[in-house]
């Protein structure tokens, strides 16, 4: 089976020394380079590569966001020159990992590694390994949301609310919404507890976009929000809420 | 070492000490009918004696010191050694007086004097209990000033030996990517691998040649940060650009070792590889009033998902600075308009030969 690789690395020197190793295997095409994170996940919706040789650390959205991003649907190798913090997850998740400067032996052997990987059909650990890319920042302070080949990076504090739907989680952020395939309680856990707080079992709502809380004719609470938007609140969620709001 | 006899200015005073209590005494002894000759010529020499004499409370301060020893065993030892001590002044004393009968202008004086033993034994036992007392007052004042000494000598050493790591920090992540980038160099511009090895050798060379130096001139760090943005350059392509602008006057000051380099690297890692299309780097050196100025100036992610610019290097430039100048050094951070901006303020000093 021909591989068909895209190579992700912001310098162009570490791409041309992979690209002349893969050059060498008879079996692989690449089919692209990217040089950021973005062109990376347009690539993979666009070309539907069979495996990302993938920088960890790069501008803007690093490897593990990529990963986060495109997980599901392409294998990874990871390079990285020095990085404990990623190595330690690397290790920890059993997932192989390139050390720059590497060898075209080092380079062929983590290729068969995956190769064998794809016959078994077992996938990366991809929510594991993104969230150890995350957890070196404590909250999340953005989200970033595929649509396409495109990516979306929501800044938290320009998150509105976040509303449960199915196996989505819908984000309305700048007068928009973005859908993402994430539970609300992986979320909520990612997000600031001091600044985000789930008010109903559907809803995450950011503190500061609450103007009020009203009480309607059956005695339920509704959040009025700044933009005049109302959203139910729960007597749990009610609960969370005055706890943080005292 | 005696804490009086070692040092003469301590002597002296000690000793004008001596001479007033000789001359109280002497007071005394006139109105008990001696004339002032008389009375300074029994006495100058027996309280220069003694005087010495009670120099010896030392020993027994620092047998028994305060700390030490149970206040009852301080009570025996002084009361014996004073004994001790005003009994040889005393027998020193019958000497003097017998040796002094023999001549005819101070018979008399000496005679009228042998009747006051007992007051000289007790002056003698007073005054080697002061004595004591002062030496008592010394040692503790010694051992003050030691611990004291110590203390600080120990905070130069700690200080030392942390500039000493903070200097020895190289980037391990530029060295990996800087092999990495001669790796990639290797297959197709052999060349350039070659210029890659050759700017790499030179920046560690001098890295290790200016860490083991206390100042350095100012042109030999900005030379060193050529290096690394060269080696960088190589790495960024043309996502990395440089401008600087250096006053011919200050790359003559001399600086603390890899003052500006935490700052030139902070820049790059920071700066320009966290910003998708890169940027320039400015850097700007310029003295005046007396005062070194040095500003760095890059493009810095403005999301506010990336961790803030400047981290442990900017640290511990801070903390080297803190330790060299105090508050005649200056550290300041801003960001505007998606650029990072640090300048170092700090005393102008050039070499002094």
């Amino acid at each position: 089976m021909r591989l068909r690789v895209v190579i992700v690395d912001d310098e162009d020197l570490a791409r041309l020394v992979v690209r002349e190793y893969l050059a060498a295997m008879s079996d692989v095409d690449v089919v692209a380079e990217c040089a950021n994170g973005f062109e990376a996940v347009k690539a993979v919706s666009d070309l539907q590569p069979d495996l990302l040789i993938l920088d960890v650390q790069m501008p803007k959205l690093n490897g593990f966001e990529v990963l986060e991003l495109v997980g599901r649907d392409v294998a990874v190798v990871f390079v990285t020159a020095f990085d404990q913090y990623a190595i330690r997850a690397f290790e920890v998740h059993a997932v192989d990992y390139l050390l720059k400067p590497f060898s075209a032996e080092r380079l062929a052997a983590a290729i068969d590694r995956v190769r064998e990987r794809l016959g078994r059909g077992d996938p990366l650990p991809v929510k594991e390994l993104a969230a150890a890319g995350q957890s070196g920042q404590e909250p999340a302070r953005r989200i970033l949301v595929r649509d396409g080949p495109r990516v979306h990076v929501l800044p938290v504090e320009k998150i509105d609310y976040i509303q449960a739907q199915d196996d989505y989680v819908c984000f309305r952020c700048d007068g928009k919404e973005y859908l993402k395939e994430q539970t609300l309680a992986d979320l909520e856990s990612a997000l600031d507890p001091a600044k985000f707080v789930r008010i109903h079992r559907s809803y995450v709502l950011n503190l500061d976009r609450l103007a009020r809380v009203e009480t309607d004719e059956r005695e339920n609470r509704i959040a009025m929000l700044a933009d005049g938007r109302r959203l139910p609140i729960s007597r749990a969620g009610y609960g969370r809420l005055s706890a943080l709001l005292k | 070492m005696h804490p009086i006899l070692g040092r003469a200015d301590r002597l002296a005073a000690y000793l004008a000490a001596w001479a007033a209590v000789c001359a109280f005494v002497a007071g005394i002894f006139t109105r008990l009918g001696l004339t002032w000759t008389e009375a300074l010529v029994l006495l100058v020499p027996l309280f220069l004696i003694y005087a010495f004499v009670c120099l010896s409370a030392w020993y027994v301060s620092r047998a028994t010191p305060l700390t030490t020893t149970s206040s009852l065993r301080v009570l025996a030892s002084s009361i014996l050694a004073s004994a001790f001590a005003s009994g040889l002044w005393l027998a020193l004393t019958n000497a003097w007086i017998a040796l002094l009968s023999m001549t005819t202008a101070f018979a008399p004086a000496a005679d009228r004097y042998g009747q006051q033993l007992p007051f000289v034994f007790a002056v003698g036992v007073l005054l080697f209990m002061l004595a004591l007392a002062g030496h008592y007052v010394l040692l503790a004042v010694e051992t003050a000033r030691e611990a004291e000494r110590r203390q600080l000598e120990l905070e130069l050493l700690t200080r030392d030996a942390e500039l000493r790591a903070l200097r020895a920090q190289i980037d391990p992540h530029f060295l990996f990517n800087s092999l990495n980038s001669i790796s990639a160099l290797t297959g197709s511009d052999a060349p350039g691998a070659r210029r890659m090895c050759l700017l790499l050798g030179e920046f560690l060379r001098t890295t290790l040649d200016v860490s083991a130096r206390q100042r350095i001139p100012l042109a030999d760090e900005l030379a060193l940060a050529e290096r690394y943005l060269n080696i960088e350059q190589v790495r960024f392509g043309s996502r990395l650009q440089i401008q600087r602008r250096v006053d011919e006057e200050a790359s003559s000051c001399l600086v603390p070792p890899l003052l500006l380099q935490p700052l030139v690297e902070n820049a790059v890692t920071h700066g320009i590889a966290r910003v998708l299309e890169g940027g320039l780097i400015r850097l700007d050196v310029s003295r005046h009033d007396g005062r070194l100025a040095i500003v760095v100036e890059n493009p810095c992610e403005t999301d506010a998902a990336v961790q803030r610019p400047g981290g442990l290097g900017l640290d511990n430039v801070r903390r080297r600075l803190d330790a060299m100048f105090g508050r005649d050094a200056r550290v300041d951070t801003r960001v505007a308009a998606g650029q990072f901006h640090v300048e170092l303020t700090l005393p102008a000093s050039v070499r002094t030969e």
